[in-house]
């Protein structure tokens, strides 16, 4: 579904992903992990069309997705949810829904994906009139994965969902991706959480300053030294 | 109360609804794509001689030309994106507002340059059958020319906020003013909605200028004056309201002719300009404004 081969991406002089190759399967979640300041964020962005490429392709469905713009990527299925306040503050939630669905063309796709988004969220229709600042933490994140839902994505790709949750909270926002993926939406998500991203994720990769060091199933990370003694408390 | 008070609150009230609806258009381009376009009052410029020359070669009633002169502007909005403001808007969103600065003042004096050139230095007015008529309120004169200005800048704001609230395309402006990079991921084609708000913005400029070649006049030399004034409203008003940017027009027509009135005529502009640093001291977002992240 997505093929990223040899990917650099580099702000001026400053180069901060070093030759990243990764896969997303159809139907699956993939986790893409490491400390702060890996470049996690930087690749996604740069998948996105948000920052240009040094080098490195990204495939998306067998199709070449460099020089697109951002909304033609998002037009094609391929959504992402950036970390933090995703969804407009001073737009209310309804608003937020309604342009999740920009890149949607036919008014029935509209009305279904609602339907859908309610159904997961149903404290988002309690709230659809309340602008989006005044939600709680977790509330905005289920707004964030709301809207992005909105586009009827094939690959939902999410920033960090779990940054500034608490962990309860975390735990809802894992099983609605774990939902998504089960609804036919393949998933790239990165994370800082690794031990909880390894129980949700079908494989994940490690990214340390820029580069892939370690990759495998959940099991397979979890049984690696490495990976043991840098990210798991065992 | 004074008649000559009466009448200068009246004028300053009409005066003041073209102040704001020249800021309109400043404020969409400054909210949206994060450019000051100090041309702006270039753009009025252009507008009221269009009106003008639509008059004088045509026989078109301004009234009559105000859609044309909306629609001419507009393209002439597209072709400065195109040309000079879309690469403005490549940049970071703190440098976009130095750039805007230095490429909108070499366009504001190119425009000027032109104006003397082809429609040389005078001034002029558009003088219509119905130019000197006027309401009365006992003896307060309202001159139907200038109460136009106040009503084209009502409907104008209303207008737009009926856009920015009801429709699709005013809510990706909306959420594309609040984050550009959010709005892109959204699935907002921005450059696009860029495009457009700068084109309504420039559009807003020349139906101003419609207005002042109606009620006032207009000469090459015009522009900045007018660029000024709509900054100063910005900054009363701040960003996010449109009715609120009128009101904070009519706001500063009044405090300039009260200025005037009471202080003396050559104290208008240190009248406004105080008001100005009063309001930018304690309400740096303005009366109607929210603050930005």
């Amino acid at each position: 579904m997505l093929e990223v081969e040899g990917l650099e991406v580099a702000y001026g002089d400053l180069q901060v992903v070093w030759g990243v190759s990764f896969e997303v399967h159809r139907d699956s979640i993939v986790a893409i992990l490491g400390p702060n300041g890996a470049g996690k964020t930087t690749t996604l962005l740069s998948l996105m069309g948000l920052l240009p490429r040094k080098a490195g392709s990204v495939r998306f469905e067998g199709e070449d997705l460099s020089g697109l713009p951002t909304h033609e990527i998002v037009g094609r299925g391929m959504v992402m949810i950036p970390e933090e306040r995703a969804a407009f503050q001073t737009l209310t939630v309804a608003e937020n829904l309604e342009l999740g669905a920009y890149s949607l063309r036919e008014k029935e796709a509209f009305g279904e994906a609602l339907g859908e988004v309610f159904e997961i969220f149903p404290r988002l229709a309690e709230r659809r009139k309340q602008a989006a600042g005044t939600l709680s933490g977790g509330e905005r994140q289920m707004l964030a994965i709301g809207k992005a839902l909105m586009a009827r994505p094939r690959l939902l790709i999410l920033d960090e969902p779990s940054l500034g949750l608490a962990p309860i909270v975390v735990e809802d926002i894992f099983g609605v991706i774990r939902r998504i993926r089960d609804r036919g939406v393949s998933v790239l998500m990165v994370e800082q959480h690794v031990e909880m991203a390894l129980e949700v994720a079908d494989y994940a990769y490690i990214l340390e300053t820029g580069s892939i060091v370690a990759r495998g199933t959940g099991p397979e990370l979890e049984a690696d030294v490495r990976v043991q003694e840098a990210y798991l408390s065992l | 109360m004074s008649q000559l008070v009466a009448q200068s609150i009246v004028s300053g009230i009409l005066l003041g609804g073209i102040y704001g609806l020249v800021a309109l258009g400043l404020a969409l381009a400054f909210g949206v794509l994060n450019v000051l376009n100090v041309a702006h009052g270039e753009l009025l410029m252009l507008g009221g001689y269009l009106a003008f020359f639509a008059f004088t070669r045509w026989g078109l009633d301004p009234f009559v030309s105000l859609p044309l002169v909306f629609i001419v502007m507009f393209g002439v909005g597209i072709l400065l994106y195109l040309g000079l403001f879309r690469f403005v808007t490549k940049a970071e969103i703190h440098t976009r507002i130095k750039n805007s600065l230095l490429v909108s003042f070499g366009l504001a004096l190119a425009l000027q340059a032109l104006a003397v050139r082809f429609f040389t230095a005078d001034e002029r007015t558009i003088s219509t059958a119905y130019s000197s008529e006027a309401f009365t309120l006992g003896s307060i004169r309202i001159p139907i020319v200038r109460l136009a200005g106040l009503v084209v800048a009502v409907i104008a704001a209303l207008v737009l906020e009926w856009i920015l609230s009801r429709t699709r395309f005013g809510k990706a402006l909306r959420a594309t003013s609040e984050d550009w990079t959010r709005a892109a991921l959204t699935g907002i084609d921005v450059r696009r909605v860029y495009q457009i708000a700068f084109a309504i913005s420039a559009a807003l400029a020349a139906i101003a200028g419609s207005m002042v070649s109606l009620g006032y006049s207009v000469s090459p030399s015009i522009g900045l004056g007018w660029t000024l004034k709509a900054l100063i409203v910005v900054v009363l008003a701040g960003l996010g309201s449109m009715r609120g940017i009128v009101l904070a027009g009519i706001a500063l027509g009044l405090v300039e002719s009260l200025a005037s009135v009471w202080i003396g005529g050559q104290y208008r502009e240190v009248a406004a300009l105080v008001l100005f640093l009063i309001v930018l001291s304690f309400r740096p977002h303005g009366f109607f404004g929210r603050a930005h992240a």
